[in-house]
């Protein structure tokens, strides 16, 4: 199988919406739909697009991720001749570490892109969640003829006014123009911040952005390239339907999608498995006494009480008379007896004191902070 | 050449497994599902890394496939090592001849080349017939503080049970001073649990001379064991205290499934001291529907309910359809119950299909079993204690 194209996901992203859950994590190591972390899907895409070679660049609290990632082990991306590279940041004479964009990321690891082989280049965020073919992706833009092809959506879910970027794309596929958080976006393309280039072009882009003095690659780099038509720009519809974590309402609307059959459907193909950090948890025991419907349950837990409409990590313990409706219960949380839990969205290693009462708004839940005793 | 090893560890995995009717046909029974997400192996194996043994032969024979893909580098049980790991025997030709496995203590005798490559003090000798949580470091280290020749694992049974095993009699000091296999009239109850330590360089002189008596079994309970006795060697009983499941039968198979479901339980598989590994199948976790009933029960990645399981286990990727019953059972990876079927005291095989409106099983009687990747057609009626695979039903 020919192997073209290297990956490279960049887990920088600065979220601020997303509130407690990324504050001691990037958004790339959020846990989502009970046993996995953002970054997950990004790799599954990739392996199964034939990507066997990976790098990621880190930037802020980047130890949830390094935690998780290990070798690379479970994603088969701890191979001699191919696998993950983690690109952390560092400090020299001129690169303090700190990203304010892509385009900086890219620069300081100038030497991945050098090092590698493949003649292409896969370049993602880790804040959407979606399945994408990376070598249909790459046939189209043979085809096209591109220099540089962006992924975009026409999943509705995926605007938000007043931010996010979007294109105006023909009939062709080429994209003439990207909007860069418009109050009301006037294209019905979302750019999902990902793309695919020759890579010898990334690094001749990158050297020459860095020279114009800029930091961020669609802001700046892409408007200008589109601006001056210097290169032909074609977009890639990534089929089916997006989830764009960019707040804690969308991180939980996200999660509850996936208790419908039809979009567990679309991410979970059997024969191309989303690979995950195992914790080697015993499946789910539900004693005499549990009441659970409508539920996305991961191994590990021991469960009581009632859960409704709620998705349950690993390890989680529901004990008898509390109830869980609407919420997402991330891993080791202990529901003690008789509380009563509704839109809310526990962290890891959260304990719930028994006959608490916890009720969010509905569409605007409630967020408990890792570790806490409540 | 490997580095010197204190105890490497040897798995005798290669028996057919007979009793366990049409679920040892196309796997060795150590790959048998159990729990949910285990294999019988996974235990065994386990014990080991968890033991700080990281050297385990596996004997392998009878339909090896699945297991050897079960195994594989070893990655899910830590033992993938430069210097050590898990290695799948089966066996193989040597000069001019080769022959198949005759006996437990042939079977080790035919891997002398590959146990001498780590020049062990020790040799650890297990089954791929029982779930338990053992730690082999500390029946290693009784065996060297006793300086016996064998050390064998012994765990108290109930009398009436005593002629299903092999039995051993001690002194007060805990030396074994007799062996007797299935006594009818028992004088003590101490089972043997398949599990010794030995001596190496004394386990390899018995193996060399058993091989030359041409009237040997070469067994290690039949013969080994009774011919140290006869020399007048030092063997040790080393009492386990803790559950110990023989599955070696359909029944004993889906007893030991149903144990997991009590309160308290006997064997803690959430213990994280003490992990059971299992390889990882890659599946999102299990979904209950707003039809789905739960309860008394474990189920694993990859399910989905929207019928009613109750007092079962569920292995990975099961379907309950709407309507469907699932009682008192144990379903293994990829099934589907579909809907309106019952399904109640049965072990349903890997990628079997119930069809709707089947009725597997009774209230009463023994366990029914359908076997792996047969389909049931719509309506079929087992009653208690048939088999049924693709090759047609037995009773």
């Amino acid at each position: 199988m020919k192997r073209d194209i290297v990956g490279l996901i960049y887990t920088g992203e600065r979220i601020d919406q997303l509130r407690d859950l990324t504050r001691i994590r990037s958004v790339a190591a959020l846990p989502v739909l009970g046993r996995y972390r953002m970054i997950d899907f990004i790799l599954s895409s990739m392996i199964h697009s034939e990507i066997h070679n990976i790098g990621i660049i880190m930037q802020k609290n980047y130890h949830s991720l390094m935690d998780h990632l290990g070798s690379g082990r479970e994603w088969d991306l701890h191979g001699k001749r191919n696998g993950m590279t983690i690109l952390p940041p560092y400090m020299s004479r001129d690169n303090v570490g700190v990203y304010e964009g892509l385009l900086d990321a890219l620069r300081s690891n100038i030497g991945f892109l050098r090092r590698s082989k493949e003649r292409y280049i896969a370049v993602t965020d880790s804040h959407i969640l979606f399945s994408v073919q990376y070598e249909k992706m790459l046939a189209h833009h043979l085809e096209n003829g591109a220099d540089i092809t962006l992924l975009y959506t026409k999943d509705r879910s995926a605007r938000r006014n007043g931010a996010g970027r979007y294109l105006e794309v023909d009939a062709q596929g080429t994209v003439h123009q990207i909007e860069c958080d418009p109050s009301i976006p006037r294209y019905e393309n979302t750019y999902m911040s990902a793309f695919l280039v020759r890579r010898e072009l990334l690094i001749d882009l990158v050297d020459r952005a860095v020279s114009a003095g800029y930091h961020h690659f669609t802001r700046e780099l892409l408007t200008h390239i589109l601006r001056d038509k210097s290169y032909k720009v074609c977009g890639f519809e990534c089929p089916g339907s997006v989830w764009v974590m960019d707040s804690v309402e969308s991180y939980f609307k996200a999660n509850m999608d996936f208790l419908v059959a039809e979009n567990r459907a679309r991410i979970f193909n059997p024969d191309k498995p989303v690979w995950t950090k195992l914790r080697d948890e015993m499946p789910t025991h539900y004693m005499d006494g549990a009441d659970v419907s409508n539920s996305l349950i991961a191994d590990g837990c021991i469960i009581q009480g009632r859960v409704e409409n709620s998705i349950l990590f690993r390890g989680v313990q529901i004990k008898p008379g509390a109830s869980v409706k609407n919420c997402i219960v991330m891993q080791d949380a202990i529901i003690q007896r008789n509380v009563e839990l509704a839109y809310a969205i526990l962290d890891k290693q959260v304990t719930v004191r028994e006959n608490t009462r916890m009720m969010g708004p509905a569409g605007y839940p409630l967020v408990v902070p890792k570790a806490l005793t409540i | 050449m490997p580095r010197k090893k204190k105890c490497v560890a040897m798995l005798l995995a290669g028996g057919q497994g007979s009793r366990l009717g049409i679920l040892t046909r196309h796997t060795a029974k150590p790959a048998i599902p159990f729990g949910g997400k285990y294999r019988i192996i996974d235990f065994p194996l386990s014990n080991c890394s968890n033991s700080g043994i990281d050297v385990v032969g596996v004997l392998t024979q009878w339909q090896p496939l699945e297991l050897n893909a079960y195994i594989g580098s070893g990655s899910p049980w830590d033992l993938d090592l430069s210097s050590g790991g898990v290695y799948v025997l089966p066996p193989y030709m040597k000069a001019g001849a080769g022959e198949w496995y005759s006996g437990t203590a042939n079977a080790i005798y035919q891997n002398l080349a590959f146990i001498e490559q780590f020049n062990p003090d020790y040799v650890l000798i297990l089954s791929g017939d029982h779930i338990y949580k053992m730690d082999y470091a500390d029946m290693l280290a009784h065996h060297i503080e006793k300086e016996a020749a064998v050390t064998i694992a012994v765990r108290q049974v109930p009398w009436e049970e005593c002629s299903r095993f092999g039995i051993m009699n001690t002194d007060a000091q805990g030396n074994i001073i007799e062996f007797e296999e299935k006594p009818a009239n028992p004088k003590s109850n101490n089972a043997s649990m398949g599990v010794y330590v030995f001596t190496w360089q004394k386990l390899r002189d018995l193996l060399i001379s058993d091989e030359q008596n041409p009237d040997s079994d070469n067994d290690f309970g039949k013969n080994i064991i009774p011919t140290m006795l006869a020399d007048g060697e030092r063997l040790t009983a080393y009492s386990f205290n803790g559950y110990w499941k023989d599955v070696g039968t359909i029944e004993s198979l889906w007893d030991a499934n149903m144990d997991l479901l009590q309160t308290p339980v006997p064997i803690d598989l959430h213990d994280r001291s003490w992990r059971i590994y299992a390889r990882n199948i890659g599946m999102p976790p299990h979904y209950i529907a707003p039809s789905g009933e739960v309860s008394g029960s474990l189920v694993t990645e990859g399910c989905v309910i929207k019928g009613s399981v109750k007092g079962s286990v569920l292995s990975a990727g099961v379907q309950v359809e709407e309507d469907a019953q699932v009682i008192d059972s144990v379903i293994m990876p990829s099934a589907r119950i579909a809907k309106g079927a019952k399904v109640i005291r049965s072990i349903i095989a890997e990628d079997a299909v119930i069809e709707s409106g089947c009725q597997v099983g009774e209230e009463e009687g023994d366990i029914t079993l359908i076997g792996n990747n047969t389909v049931l057609k719509a309506g079929t009626v087992v009653p208690a204690g048939q088999q049924v695979s693709k090759e047609g039903s037995t009773t």
